[in-house]
């Protein structure tokens, strides 16, 4: 049976000799929304866009529609275009007026090749399409991924019963506490705090030190060193990669992997370099449903494969609900794994919501991998009472 | 005379129940240049995608000509979840690859995701009560990475009104 339908209509027609005008409708179970959207056609710029609600969900969606205009003034065709119309218009607007819009600005570009083409027809009758668009070919070059390799996976673990949920438990003044996942700008584009910033940050709530795991990013040792130095702060490095699994916090790894490698990939040269690997915020859900919500219990996701090419689960994460921290928790619980606790800030008032409090003091990136493999830790709860103390 | 459209595109995207356990989300597109198809399987509840299939069957552009379907088999094993994007964009390639394909595989994702939205505002209109403000001041604070996510949920809105940014 049919459980969900969308349908996006996109017309587009020609006004003079320079604008597009474009009328696109989405209409899906849940949503109808319009827009109307002028675009030059020598200049790729988009002139005026209005919107229309036909059906929506909270009664404070109309106020997306005077957000639309953030858009105008775009050129459909730079390199940002589509990246920004998710951040501004999503974000801002509305996240399904984004979407219909990307679907108009994409179909402008295709009808800006038709109107083009016709205007050459004009001078040229025998024209092809192909002919026309012959000097703008562009040659794959793209590399497959290296065939998978069999990797090292641990033995199941014993069973569990999941009833409570897992209290979070506070930092002690005993241990060593790190926050180990935070993302700094420009080397993570989603962050919008300097690795300066991020410091000061540290320093001034009360963590014995930072881990900067920037996405698919790696720090020079040179680099964290003169951190270290200026600021008199235990500054160490991992790097959180995206795998065709999710999210993976590496700590010890040099080697700087762009783009998706697979976990088993991923495993397989951590093992080589003794790294320790962390799968992060395993159980982030969507915006309006959860794990639960679609089936998943504990004890299902014990039999994803993933947790078995994973040292450690981060079972406190910053940017995941309490619901989904306390179903990883319940899963690490479980398979009787380490766990971890790390902000993932990406923002200022974030750095330490999480953290990792260690036995012992650390000084050093060996001394964490040590500490990381050895297990002498856990995940505690840092900023909140650090700073109302403040 | 009315005016005559130079374009057209209709994109319909459609998600069907095969079993309890298995849903089938499909893309599908007629426009001007091109005619193409998408349709992979999710089970539930790890809403990990089991099959895939697509195929282009008119297009101007010569790497969705050249694509191989078996291209998009990459994405078998990948989870519809948090953070799909990225991994799609890594698996299906960059603007040399058949992007009209590899946004389509998108769309069938979204697919599965608001079907499963809707299954969450089912019961309310069901109820026939017009939701209020305060109802979605509830989902906000039950999942705080709404705030801020769009207009509705930003800071001047009356259904964020009094409720800590994260």
């Amino acid at each position: 049976m049919l459980k969900y339908m969308r349908s996006k209509l996109i017309s587009i027609m020609q006004r003079g000799s320079d604008l597009l005008i474009v009328h696109g409708v989405l209409d899906d179970d849940v949503y109808n929304l319009e827009i109307d959207v002028s675009i030059g056609i020598q200049d790729l710029e988009i002139k005026s866009l209005e919107g229309k609600w036909g059906r929506y969900t909270s009664p404070e969606c109309p106020r997306a529609i005077p957000m639309l205009q953030e858009a105008v003034g775009y050129q459909i065709e730079a390199d940002d275009f589509d990246q920004k119309v998710h951040k501004v218009v999503g974000r801002k607007a509305c996240r399904h007026f984004a979407n219909l819009l990307l679907e108009c600005c994409h179909s402008a570009k295709e009808a800006v090749m038709l109107v083009l083409w016709e205007k050459e027809k004009e001078s040229n009758p025998e024209l092809s399409f192909d002919d026309y668009r012959a000097g703008r070919k562009v040659v794959s070059q793209k590399k497959q991924p290296e065939p998978k390799a069999k990797v090292e996976v641990r033995a199941p673990r014993e069973e569990v019963v999941f009833d409570e949920p897992v209290p979070i438990q506070k930092h002690t003044s005993d241990g060593f506490i790190i926050d180990i996942h935070m993302h700094t700008y420009p080397a993570s584009q989603c962050s919008i705090i300097s690795v300066d910033d991020i410091i000061r940050e540290a320093k001034h709530i009360g963590l014995d030190g930072i881990c900067l795991t920037d996405h698919n990013y790696v720090w020079s040792p040179d680099d964290v060193d003169e951190l270290r130095q200026r600021h008199g702060y235990l500054v160490l490095r991992g790097n959180e990669i995206t795998t065709d699994q999710g999210d993976v916090l590496v700590f010890g790894l040099e080697r700087d992997i762009k783009g998706i490698i697979s976990l088993e990939d991923l495993r397989k040269e951590a093992l080589a370099a003794d790294a320790f690997m962390i799968v992060a915020h395993p159980f982030r859900g969507f915006l309006t449903f959860g794990p639960e919500q679609v089936g998943l219990t504990p004890e299902k996701a014990m039999e994803r494969p993933m947790l078995k090419l994973v040292d450690a689960v981060e079972i406190l994460n910053g940017k995941v609900t309490p619901r989904e921290n306390d179903f990883a928790a319940k899963v690490a619980a479980g398979l009787h794994m380490k766990t971890t606790g790390g902000s993932d800030a990406h923002e200022r008032e974030n750095v330490g919501k999480y953290a990792t409090q260690f036995q012992k003091k650390i000084e050093n990136e060996q001394e964490l991998l040590a500490a990381l493999k050895e297990g002498n830790y856990r995940p505690v709860s840092f900023r909140k009472e650090m700073v109302s103390g403040l | 005379m009315a005016d005559i459209p130079v374009y057209f595109r209709n994109r319909c995207t459609c998600v069907e129940v095969v079993d309890s356990n298995t849903l089938r989300s499909s893309c599908r597109l007629h426009d001007t240049l091109t005619d193409a198809f998408v349709e992979l399987t999710a089970t539930l509840p790890d809403m990990e995608i089991t099959d895939i299939f697509g195929q282009v069957t008119r297009t101007y552009r010569d790497e969705c000509r050249e694509f191989r379907p078996d291209a998009l088999k990459k994405v078998i094993g990948v989870r519809i979840g948090a953070g799909l994007l990225k991994i799609l964009k890594g698996l299906l390639g960059e603007s040399n690859e058949c992007m009209q394909l590899s946004f389509m595989v998108e769309e069938c994702c979204h697919g599965v995701i608001l079907s499963l939205n809707k299954d969450m505002l089912m019961p309310l209109a069901k109820s026939g009560v017009e939701p209020t403000k305060e109802l979605f001041a509830a989902m906000v604070k039950e999942n705080i990475r709404l705030y801020n996510r769009c207009a509705a949920f930003a800071p001047g809105s009356p259904i964020v009104e009094g409720i800590e940014p994260p």
